[in-house]
């Protein structure tokens, strides 16, 4: 489960329905173009025997009663970002692949924990009026093909199974392509991807071999990535201009299911919330409020606006209304006098497992030294949760310029002279040697199994720059850089 | 039609910008000492937080460990949690005193494109006061392929937080960053015995001209 795509099936339609209270239960449906010409792209499930396609006129008479209207981009533009904000509590890493479709990046994500969100957030999103479904896999095409598989949530986890009783038409073949295909007798996807790839493309041409690629769900791409929200804010134009509370407040509430749900992607609350009613005759009606308690709690926010907006009267009519939260660091935990603990503690271990899955567990945490001279030794610790005070001044203080080391270490050929390093050949490091410090000899483990000897040296080369060598029993390394 | 002096044109611009993107203009508040003179000097006091900060190592023994073992000790005097992304898995936790690495989250990276995954997390997480993001020994060629969005969206996600990010590199690499430093004077064996407070305080750091000291000198 590498990606998953996050799709609203008929989102324009959606996305109007969810900006006009009046379009709910109803039978209602999208129309483009002008006049006679006029066609029914979308339509809502009560829309019974109009499809898309159809003429506008053709489906007001076999829908009696059916609204018709053109697309709305301020509510579709509204809805996307609801999505998007939906996608980066999923993971950092989204593209916002097109109208009401996310793709995210999921890896280093945890697999029981990402499935719970998004089982969370797709009964979110259809509180909010956006049917949502997700699909998972290893490529973004496969997530692509489950997403619009799933009901709501389909992880894949046996892209073969999956794939194999899928339409050919999942992959996109060209009207030629499909024809011929048809002649074989390949309808499904598992049909094609069970001839040699490369037959395929012998016969169909390089288009062939790629519709065999998406057939396989194995075509990978570059995400684009689109930045989280930097600012929580939302604006609307009434028209025409409202007079009473109930439209104000309903898109008061859109706009704040959307800046909680962003905020809370972007691991932020917010500490103050600032409304402006903008009126007809050009003034405006501005407040800010400072909430009680900084969170991203929506039915808290509303309960202010709406203590406020049940006391306003204006001279003129509401042309439009803006809503900007400011955002704020969570405060999960009360940092005492003395205390550097983490601020927001679920982030940090949240971000350590993804971390964690990227790299490996044991390559991430806390260096420990371990109780040896062994040179390289040390463990690594979970990260502690609060900063200790600095211990003091150390007995022996660290000397010299630092070391950097090349793990592995290069092997190195040393030529000496007088019992010193003179000149290093061969391997990825050769040189003159300029100056010579050492040796210093450690070993260990002598009375059991694994002992180990090491000659230390640091020498700077004529050309510039100083390096640690040890000899050990297979012969002279550069363990790495004096930096 | 009133013509302006070229001097007049330039405050005017500057005015300008300055209240159209204040944001912009602004110096970067806060920030984190790395306790090496010459760094800090030469960034104004640390390294700043809420941008980036390219550290290039452009000679070998050129100091850059050093920086990052004096940036330890410092980031423990002061109690603030440290993340240390390493590119190539150089960092040798024997060579610096145990008690100055017990704030550290050290991630050893086998590539660079797993770095700027890991560096693009904790850059945003807000417990760090500072994230190293060390790039050196990694293949040059793999870095040259980065996309320059990748370092736009890091900056994006360093500013406005508390976070400085220091990126140690071999070459300039980081497109349009704020800071700039040059460490080019390699280091010598006689330096091996001095204590490594002087040797910090001795490395040659040059500052080449950045972004961060035009936006100075456009806001005045």
């Amino acid at each position: 489960m590498n990606f998953a795509v996050l799709i609203v099936p008929y989102f324009a339609l959606h996305a109007l329905r969810r900006s006009d209270p009046s379009l709910c239960g109803r039978a209602f449906a999208l129309v483009a173009g002008e006049g006679r010409k006029a066609k029914v792209t979308e339509a809502s499930p009560e829309a019974r025997g109009v499809a898309p396609g159809l003429a506008a006129t053709l489906a007001m008479s076999r829908c009696p009663g059916i609204t018709l209207r053109p697309r709305d981009p301020g509510a579709e533009v509204e809805a996307h970002r609801l999505l998007v904000a939906a996608a980066f509590t999923l993971a950092p890493r989204v593209e916002a692949t097109g109208a009401g479709c996310c793709t995210v990046d999921l890896r280093g994500a945890d697999r029981a924990r990402t499935e719970a969100i998004m089982r969370l957030r797709v009964a979110e999103l259809a509180a909010l009026g956006l049917p949502l479904r997700i699909g998972a896999g290893a490529t973004p095409l496969l997530a692509s093909y489950a997403a619009q598989r799933a009901e709501p949530v389909l992880i894949v986890g046996d892209p073969g199974a999956f794939l194999g009783p899928l339409p050919l038409a999942f992959a996109g073949p060209t009207p030629g392509h499909e024809q011929i295909l048809r002649g074989w007798g390949i309808g499904t996807l598992g049909g094609l991807t069970a001839l040699p790839k490369a037959e395929v493309g012998r016969r169909l041409g390089a288009e062939g071999a790629l519709l065999w690629e998406r057939a396989a769900g194995q075509s990978e791409r570059v995400l684009r990535l689109v930045e989280p929200a930097r600012s929580f804010a939302a604006e609307w134009t009434y028209e025409p201009p409202v007079e009473s509370i109930e439209p104000l407040f309903f898109k008061l509430r859109r706009f704040a299911e959307r800046i909680a749900l962003e905020l809370r992607g972007a691991g932020f609350v917010a500490e103050k919330l600032s409304l402006t009613l903008l009126l007809e005759d050009g003034t405006d009606h501005r407040r800010e409020f400072r909430l009680p308690e900084p969170g991203a709690n929506v039915e808290g926010w509303l309960r202010v606006l709406d203590a406020h907006l049940g006391a306003v009267r204006t001279d003129a009519r509401i042309a439009g209304v803006r809503l900007v939260a400011a955002p704020a660091r969570p405060p999960e935990r009360q940092e005492g006098l003395f205390d550097t603990g983490l601020r927001d503690p679920a982030s940090f271990w949240e971000n350590l497992a993804r971390v964690a899955a990227i790299v490996g567990d044991e390559r991430v945490g806390t260096p420990v030294p371990a109780d040896t001279h062994r040179p390289d030794a040390f463990l690594m610790e979970r990260p502690a949760e609060a900063v200790a005070p600095p211990a003091g001044a150390s007995v022996h203080p660290a000397c010299g310029p630092t070391l950097r080391r090349f793990r592995p270490p290069w092997p190195v050929r040393v030529a000496c002279e007088g019992g010193l390093p003179a000149r290093l050949e061969g391997g990825r490091l050769e040189g003159r040697v300029r100056a010579a410090l050492g040796p210093w000899l450690a070993e260990g483990d002598w009375w059991r199994p694994g002992a180990w000897a090491v000659e230390t040296w640091q020498v700077e080369l004529a050309a510039g720059g100083v390096y640690q060598l040890a000899r050990t029993e297979g012969g002279w390394c550069v363990e790495g850089m004096l930096d | 039609m009133q013509v302006l002096a070229p001097s007049q044109t330039v405050s005017a611009l500057r005015s300008l910008l300055a209240a159209r993107f204040p944001e912009r203009t602004r110096r970067p508040c806060g920030g984190v000492c790395s306790a090496v003179r010459p760094v800090d000097d030469a960034l104004g006091g640390g390294l700043p937080a809420g941008c980036l900060t390219e550290l290039v190592s452009a000679v070998p023994s050129g100091g850059g460990q050093t920086v990052v073992a004096r940036l330890l000790a410092a980031t423990q005097a002061a109690r603030q949690r440290i993340a240390l992304v390493d590119g190539s898995d150089g960092f040798a936790p024997g060579a610096v005193p145990a008690d100055v690495l017990r704030h550290l989250v050290w991630v050893r990276c086998r590539a660079p494109g797993e770095a700027l995954a890991v560096a693009d997390i904790l850059v945003r997480d807000g417990n760090y006061a500072a994230v190293v993001l060390d790039l050196r020994g990694c293949a040059e060629r793999a870095l040259r392929r980065t996309p320059a969005s990748v370092w736009y969206r890091l900056q994006r996600a360093a500013e406005g937080g508390a976070v400085a990010v220091l990126v140690q590199t071999q070459s300039p690499l980081v497109p349009a960053v704020p800071w700039r430093l040059i460490l080019d004077t390699p280091l010598s064996l006689a330096d091996a015995g001095e204590p490594r407070e002087a040797v910090a305080d001795r490395l040659a750091v040059r500052a080449e001209r950045s972004h961060a000291q035009a936006e100075e000198q456009l806001a005045g």
